[in-house]
């Protein structure tokens, strides 16, 4: 990196948080100001009290730690599923040729249409929101992990054979490194699509969890809490995705 | 005295101990057909050749005569329909790569690996002990000329210093035996002539039987000490010639009588096979 591109990059970091700064001056100064209604848009400092406060009970840490374990849960079931499925019909011309085309018909299909049908089965509790998680998800950890099998060059297999290795070593020394950095680019967006359906199906129908929280406040004009659970979402997400980011980078630094 | 006696007692069978010599070749009538829509189409017609320890043999011919495919199957990783393959007396039945190390056209170094990891590659999986593979490694990659970059991915190489790279990789387990596929056809000409000396002062060095697949005939005399000509599909070998330039090679021996008739002997198969 050159000093130039050095100097244009610190000029972005600052232009950058003068960007973010200047919003949350505005959020606070223009409801303050009274050039906003304040109850449609309560100010920055006020919402951030809601937070401190929501974060105190514990029945919102309940709901927090509910759609937490839903995430979990239906991202531990679908990334393997995904990663299994997608392994073995790439690695099968035979299966590839029968399965690929109807899974990019099945990808295409937005999943939030398939919601009603999941609440009519299996009602609104937490497999409900698992379920809904997992069917989210799994195409599209299968698609990127047939993607990864694909990245992987027959050059360096036949590199490997021909040092003799054995097809555990083949498996961990080639294809695993080979992989990595699309499998975690895949992970890092089936964590956000596992996300994104959890708290649909919380809005959508349910007791529970921050989504359903969000919708009722939603509802009922409370825009306080609302924008404070926007705010803590907004920011859980951002942490998480930039977390698998840092990992990426660090398995990844030779994909230039 | 001793030395009289020795010569007695040991029976002269010259023809057998040159061909158990752990660097010898062997390649006995091979031939290989590929299965196509079409039916069958000859690739390779009893290919015949011995090649002594420490010889450097160069196959040339145009492409898709088959040469590349010989070299695979000289390395283990392809087989033939009839004929066999032999290496320092005993027959090549897969990858040996104690007995044979290959070099690639591309490099085809592991882009997530270190140079030097790239050259303990073969160490790795043969589990030899991480300290003194390293230090093996960092050996070959002294004596390829890349002291200094054992810490460097491939992708901060150039295209000459990866190729380096895959010859060290080629000999870190000390194989009498180095295939080279084409490995220069990627680079740049000035890079190609300068590896091509880097190779000979490698082998000069290391005394390896080195067999050098290429199409291009400036570099088959410049290197070999035995050029093996193939034909178009289905590859045979049309003429053998032996080169007598002296060695070191030099760029000034290029433009000698000698290095164009050779070249030119070359050029008359593979035209002549090639008719326009």
């Amino acid at each position: 990196m050159s000093r130039d591109d050095a100097v244009g990059g610190a000029g972005i970091l600052a232009l950058r948080l003068l960007l973010v700064g200047g919003v949350l001056v505005l959020w606070e100064a223009l409801p303050r100001s009274g050039l906003v209604e304040d109850d449609l848009v309560p100010p920055f400092t006020d919402v951030v009290r809601t937070l401190w406060e929501l974060l105190g009970r514990s029945q919102f840490r309940g709901d927090l730690a509910t759609t937490a374990l839903e995430i979990i849960a239906a991202f531990a079931i679908a990334a393997p599923l995904g990663a299994l499925f997608g392994m073995v019909i790439a690695e099968s011309p035979y299966l590839s040729r029968i399965f690929d085309p109807l899974l990019f018909f099945l990808f295409g299909i937005p999943k939030s249409i398939f919601l009603p049908l999941f609440i009519l089965s299996l009602g609104i509790g937490f497999w409900q929101k698992v379920a809904f998680g997992c069917f989210s998800t799994g195409l599209l950890v299968l698609l990127s992990t047939q993607a990864a099998v694909r990245s992987v060059k027959p050059d360096h297999l036949l590199v490997a054979h021909s040092y003799g290795a054995t097809r555990r070593q083949i498996m961990s020394r080639v294809y695993l490194p080979s992989m990595l950095p699309i499998l975690l680019e895949a992970l890092r967006l089936a964590v956000i699509f596992t996300f994104t359906a959890v708290t649909l199906a919380e809005m959508y129908a349910s007791r529970t969890g921050i989504g359903h929280n969000i919708e009722t406040w939603g509802e009922n004009f409370m825009m306080k809490p609302l924008l404070a659970g926007v705010l803590l979402l907004s920011l859980t997400a951002i942490l998480v995705n930039e977390a698998i980011r840092w990992v990426e980078r660090r398995c990844g630094a030779w994909r230039t | 005295m001793a030395d009289v006696t020795a010569a007695v007692r040991s029976p002269p069978r010259p023809v057998e101990a040159a061909a158990d010599r752990p660097g010898s070749i062997r390649v006995d009538h091979l031939s290989h057909t590929y299965p196509a829509r079409d039916g069958p189409v000859p690739a390779l017609v009893d290919i015949d050749f011995a090649a002594a320890a420490g010889r450097f043999v160069v196959l040339v011919g145009p492409s898709g005569c088959g040469k590349s495919s010989l070299l695979m199957m000289m390395a283990g990783l392809r087989h033939a329909d009839s004929g066999a393959i032999l290496c320092g007396g005993r027959p090549i039945t897969g990858p040996d790569p104690l007995r044979v190390g290959v070099v690639f056209q591309e490099a085809n170094l592991f882009p997530w690996l270190t140079a030097l990891d790239n050259v303990a590659f073969p160490l790795a999986l043969r589990r030899v002990k991480p300290a003194e593979r390293r230090r093996r490694a960092a050996d070959m990659l002294r004596l390829v000329g890349l002291d200094g970059f054992a810490s460097r991915h491939p992708h901060e190489l150039s295209g000459g210093m990866r190729q380096r790279v895959a010859i060290a990789r080629g000999l870190v387990q000390d194989p009498p035996v180095l295939l080279m596929d084409e490995p220069f056809g990627a680079l740049d000409e000035q890079t190609r002539m300068m590896m091509g000396d880097e190779l000979l002062r490698i082998w000069s060095q290391t005394r390896k039987t080195v067999v050098f697949v290429t199409h291009s005939l400036g570099e088959a005399v410049y290197l070999a000490d035995e050029i093996l000509v193939m034909s178009p599909r289905p590859g045979r070998i049309v003429d053998r010639i032996a080169v007598d330039l002296p060695r070191p090679r030099t760029y000034e021996m290029m433009a000698q009588p000698e290095f164009s008739r050779l070249r030119d002997r070359i050029w008359g198969h593979i035209r002549g096979d090639h008719a326009i």
